[in-house]
């Protein structure tokens, strides 16, 4: 019954878990792919996050430091589940570092993978270097070195932001809203405009979905303080003139086609379910939704249940979602795990 | 079934050419007749900067396209081409072009404020309006409407003399707008005020119309609203990348 709690995953929902485990001390065996913690906002270099506003360094990164510190978790990096197998309250774990783990029950926070560009290639990404993604000019920005086109180190004076690239696009199997890239693409729209003030920034969207209170602190913000342009228009393609990037679409407001030239064109890219889904829904026998994310049991009654009873899922192993509901999803793991367990007893 | 398309040929956009060879194929005449292309290839990125240096314009970049103002607005259900909304969204990305082919019925505006009411973002449409008129004037677009020469000789008494004589406006306004001072309507009134209004009443508008009283110790008031007045036309097209002369209306009425 004291068997620990096998986490998968060590972003921002899987680092919550251990931390929220620890915490009430039950022990967690924390795995990781990658040869680091963090998750998305450290291995892709993150700047600053929506909606607090501190550098993604300092905020997931002291909660790397909390749990690498707690003598209660066992860290397992560069490592993947192998095989997992018995009942809740006895699983048994193979990893691929060679060592056996017992486990009560497993929490899968194995997130998502960014859309891979490559796969629009009308908008140019991976033919002109001064295409980028959201996630390249976070890490101009996380990097101090400023936001500046790839080709020539120049400042761009006018950079175009493409939303929807890689959702919302049933013509590459993407139905779904990645929920984020409005709210990303006002922040980093902002973060140009503080930058460089001359640099006019315009958001191509087909609408536009900062949910909730992210309304006023970005959408609004981002018009009323900072002067972004939205210009509603699903781009067709970009080219180049040889000088500039030339931005082609319809502007449905004004029924006109416009052909703009740009210094810097980046594509808001969406969540992608992670592309070790197939994987890790063999391993640990849990089944997936239509779209290719993990599915969820039960959305009411008990929070982060799997098809399989004794694992559990946290964050944007679901679907496309914030950092902070993934955290609250670890802890509400967590929580589940432990009430599964009779843990709370059991401390008592 | 019809092609949507075909309203958006505008007829200037046409081109027919007399006499036209391409690649050695004769094209001439009408029944080769060209399209012009209707891509906006570029966008005037000062446009909104200068629209929101004006007065009523200050607001606009706040507006996220919702519509409310065209629909909500007392001209727009007069005439569809009358379209706030639209226009807004020329200004704040630039497409000067597209704004120029409705510059004769901007004016329109009958300053009734619902569309301020309305907007969900405090854009005051109503003053973008004002703004975009103003802005037509000043860019040499459009001449200026009768109700815009006649705020001028209003304000350019007010200024001038800290009062208003009505027959001097009138006479101004009548001038400015190259309108005959016999009118018949102007006329047929001046003979009842004879008729009816009491003769001291009359003694005064007639000492009025010749001697054009003037506030007491007005001239220091004058000289700063001159000065403000000077100030912010300079200012205004300045923003519009303007000469500073040409701005200030005060000094163009002669006494």
């Amino acid at each position: 019954m004291n068997d620990p709690i096998l986490i998968v995953g060590g972003g921002p929902a899987g680092l919550a878990a251990a931390h929220a485990l620890a915490r009430v001390g039950r022990r967690g065996v924390l795995v990781d792919k990658a040869d680091r913690l963090g998750g998305a906002p450290i291995l892709s270099g993150y700047a600053k996050l929506v909606p607090s506003g501190e550098w993604a360094k300092d905020a997931i990164g002291g909660m790397v430091e909390r749990v690498r510190a707690d003598p209660l978790v066992e860290v397992h990096t560069g490592t993947t589940v192998r095989a997992f197998d018995g009942s809740p309250g006895d699983f048994t774990a193979q990893l691929s570092d060679g060592t056996a783990v017992r486990a009560g029950a497993a929490i899968l926070a194995t997130g998502f993978t960014h859309f891979d560009s490559l796969n629009k290639p009308e908008w140019g990404f991976g033919t002109f270097p001064d295409v980028v993604t959201t996630t390249q000019v976070e890490q101009m920005i996380s990097s101090g070195r400023g936001v500046r086109c790839p080709s020539d180190g120049r400042k761009p004076q006018r950079v175009a932001i493409l939303l929807c690239v890689g959702s919302r696009d049933r013509q590459i199997g993407r139905e779904w809203c990645s929920k984020i890239c409005c709210t990303v693409s006002t922040n980093l729209a902002m973060e140009i405009r503080e930058e460089l003030p001359d640099c006019h920034v315009y958001i191509y969207y087909m609408d536009i979905r900062t949910f909730g209170l992210y309304e006023t602190k970005y959408y609004w913000r981002s018009q009323e303080e900072f002067k972004v342009k939205y210009i509603k228009a699903r781009i067709a393609e970009v080219t180049s003139d040889g000088q500039k990037l030339i931005v082609k679409g319809e502007d449905t407001l004004v029924k006109r086609p416009v052909t703009i030239p740009f210094d810097l064109v980046v594509h808001a890219i969406g969540m992608d379910p992670n592309v070790d889904n197939k994987t890790i829904a063999s391993t640990f026998g849990v089944a997936l939704e239509p779209h290719g994310y993990l599915a969820r049991g039960n959305s009411y009654g008990n929070m982060a249940e799997t098809s399989r009873a004794g694992i559990f899922v946290a964050g944007a192993a679901t679907g496309p979602e914030t950092i902070d509901d993934s955290i609250g999803q670890g802890h509400a793991a967590a929580i589940s795990a432990l009430g599964l367990l009779g843990a709370a007893r059991a401390i008592a | 079934m019809p092609i949507h398309e075909k309203e958006l040929i505008r007829p200037e956009n046409l081109r027919t050419h007399e006499q036209l060879t391409v690649d050695g194929v004769d094209v001439s005449g009408h029944w080769s007749t060209f399209i012009q292309s209707r891509v906006v290839t570029d966008y005037n990125e000062a446009m909104q900067d200068e629209i929101a240096a004006l007065p009523g314009g200050e607001f606009i970049h706040r507006c996220w396209q919702c519509g409310s103002c065209t629909n909500a607005c007392t001209v727009n259900a007069v005439n569809p081409d009358f379209n706030p909304r639209f226009w807004i969204y020329l200004v704040r990305v630039g497409m000067e072009a597209e704004l120029l082919r409705d510059k004769d019925i901007v004016w329109q505006c009958v300053s009734c404020n619902k569309c301020t009411t309305i907007c969900p973002r405090d854009v005051n449409p109503e003053g973008v309006m004002k703004a975009l008129s103003h802005w037509l004037e000043l860019k040499g677009h459009t001449p200026k409407s009768p109700s815009m020469v006649f705020d001028e000789v209003f304000a350019d008494q007010v200024i001038r003399r800290g009062k208003i004589e009505d027959g001097r406006t009138i006479r101004r306004f009548f001038e400015r707008t190259g309108q005959a001072l016999q009118q018949d309507w102007l006329i047929e009134m001046a003979k009842r005020l004879v008729r009816h209004l009491p003769v001291g009443l009359l003694a005064r508008l007639g000492w009025s119309a010749v001697i054009a009283p003037r506030t007491r110790d007005w001239s220091r008031a004058r000289a700063a609203i001159e000065e403000y007045v000077h100030d912010q036309h300079a200012a205004q097209r300045q923003a519009l990348g303007l000469d500073a002369a040409g701005g200030a209306s005060t000094t163009r009425e002669g006494a």
